[in-house]
């Protein structure tokens, strides 16, 4: 019997997937199963309205081990969707999943219908530039970032919930995991981002920023050269096609020239504030306000004139 | 000393990307061609690698018939051949039908003990080829990787996972994806485009690689493409005079009612 699969990894966003697949399901008439690594994110998920539950059982905690074991159970199960989470990991099983189902596949799809037995996937192209809806024929795989869906209501019925023993890939061994130095901060989650880039000069210039996002009770984030080549914040701060997607109320970009692949991961914001020396930096197309001017002598002027204000 | 086979997507360069205002659409007539962002820092961590530890380096690519513009620049960041797939079923070639191809081409060409591909695509970063790759060819995979090593026929892998890493070891042959992260792609030196002439092309014609029909019919097909436009505000102060600046951007954003 066909039916729609959902998996990821991360708990959290394996229950965000449910929302999209009980979509499917009205439109399809077939049945929710999810996979999950444990028995309690198996019990929650069958209570947000998975009719089943597979906990999947084997011998690695390495999700990519999975994807050949994944692979089979969707083949012979005759899984019409796979939606996976879109992270990375999520992303490599994914995609090893649609190899072997000889299916298409949508990458980070914000959206999914049915229309006329295919399915439809709305996604960027061209690093953000331009939104594209892919039409995929089914079986059809798709990856849905983290929170692009609240999770469902609590369902009136629980589903069941079984479990599999499965084959791991043997052949990669996986060690030295480490958690990214971060901050513990969560930048996805910010109501109010000062966001940094190249038009700082060095890495203590920055406290003109924190001075700044302090009086707003603003977090720090940043542009991807920050983070990737100059270190100066941990990876988890970045935003852009892919860093973080970040829709906060106010999102300030200092010294930040504004790329399609930076801007794309903070246009969802509410308000965008601009800071930059160069009048024609394409920062100031994606902004509501900006200024042009240096830094280093607009950010403690801001500073101040917020504080005298009592915060904003 | 390891023998790598890169493969490279020849996109059109985003930059040069315009929307027409009038319907969204994209205009593309002044956008060139480029090798992919992420499939340059695949072709340069082959070419370190192979730099010092000897070995050599393939290049591999599948386009339409433009993708002949994109051999001598392959050849001047360090391959010493490359293989290409010319055909116009590469426009409408999803994630799916390259990876048939690639993979088809690979198992003609013979055994390789790195296989490499950029993280995603300059354009629609689908981030499937690795992975697909490696499924189909039986091989496997690791993904997303920000530091390389290979010892003998072992490779050493650190992934960059976002918010974590993670070190692989594994027996060639393998398929790598590698993030940006991994190094910064060189500027081909005069000497090096020059001896890019010198370097063998090699064409592999879609027909001879023995694939169904149904291996070429893709399953993800575009239907609506249209910029991402979002209406600002673009209220932009740019006096000489930095606190009056200050001043009215304060007064704007009184007036937006944050808190």
């Amino acid at each position: 019997m066909p039916g729609i699969f959902v998996f990821s990894e991360d708990a959290a966003l394996a229950k965000q997937l449910l929302t999209p697949a009980l979509e499917l399901k009205q439109a399809l008439s077939q049945p929710v199963t999810a996979l999950a690594l444990s028995e309690t994110d198996a019990k929650d998920l069958a209570a947000l309205g998975a009719e089943k539950v597979i906990t999947l059982q084997s011998a690695t905690a390495w999700p990519e081990g999975l994807s050949e074991a994944i692979s089979r159970l969707l083949s012979s199960a005759g899984a019409s969707v796979f939606l996976a989470g879109g992270t990375l990991r999520g992303k490599h099983i994914a995609a090893h999943v649609a190899a072997k189902l000889n299916a298409g596949m949508s990458t980070d799809a914000k959206s999914v219908r049915i229309e006329g037995g295919k399915l439809l996937a709305t996604r960027l192209h061209y690093a953000g530039l331009a939104l594209c809806d892919e039409e995929l024929s089914l079986p059809a795989v798709v990856t849905i970032p983290p929170r692009t869906f609240a999770p469902p209501q609590a369902a009136a019925h629980a589903g069941t919930v079984e479990t599999a023993k499965v084959e791991t890939d043997g052949r990669v061994a996986i060690s030295d995991f480490s958690q990214a130095a971060g901050s513990g901060v969560d930048i996805g989650a910010a109501r109010k981002l000062v966001s940094v880039g190249r038009g700082f000069r060095k890495r203590e210039d920055l406290k003109l920023a924190e001075d700044l996002a302090a009086v707003l009770k603003a977090e720090i984030s940043c542009s991807r050269p920050v983070a990737e080549d100059e270190h100066w914040l941990p990876i988890d701060h970045y935003v852009g096609i892919s860093g973080h997607t970040v829709k906060p109320d106010l999102y300030l970009a200092v010294g930040i020239s504004g790329q399609v692949q930076h801007v794309v991961g903070a246009r969802e914001s509410k308000l965008i504030v601009a800071v930059n020396n160069d009048e024609h930096a394409p920062i100031f197309e994606s902004a509501d306000y900006g200024i042009v001017g240096d830094l280093y002598e607009v950010l403690p002027l801001l500073t101040a004139a917020v504080r005298k204000n009592g915060g904003r | 000393m390891p023998k790598c086979l890169v493969c490279y997507k020849w996109t059109l360069d985003e930059k040069d990307i315009k929307i027409k205002p009038e319907d969204l659409s994209l205009d593309v007539t002044r956008a060139k061609g480029k090798i992919s962002d992420f499939d340059r820092n695949a072709i340069e961590e082959a070419t370190l690698l192979v730099e010092h530890q000897g070995g050599a380096v393939d290049a591999l690519t599948y386009g339409t018939t433009a993708v002949k513009q994109s051999l001598k620049d392959v050849l001047s960041r360090g391959p010493g051949r490359v293989y290409w797939i010319g055909d116009n079923s590469a426009a409408k070639a999803d994630a799916y039908v390259t990876a048939n191809v690639l993979a088809a081409a690979i198992q003609k060409l013979g055994t390789y003990d790195l296989i490499l591909c950029g993280e995603g695509s300059s354009d629609s970063f689908n981030q499937q080829t690795a992975p697909r790759l490696a499924a189909l060819l039986g091989l496997p995979c690791v993904s997303f990787v920000l530091k390389l090593s290979v010892e003998g026929g072992t490779v050493k892998a650190t992934r960059g996972l976002g918010d974590c890493t993670e070190v692989a070891t594994v027996k060639g042959p393998v398929v790598l994806s590698v993030l940006g992260q991994i190094n910064h792609p060189r500027i081909p030196s005069l000497k090096q485009v020059l001896g890019a002439n010198k370097k063998p092309k090699q064409e592999i014609k879609i027909g001879d690689l023995g694939l169904a029909a149904d291996k070429l019919q893709p399953r993800a097909v575009p239907k609506f493409e249209r910029g991402f436009v979002t209406k600002r505000k673009n209220i932009i102060f740019k006096e000489a005079n930095a606190a009056a600046n200050v001043a009215k951007l304060e007064a704007g954003l009184a007036t937006e009612g944050l808190q």
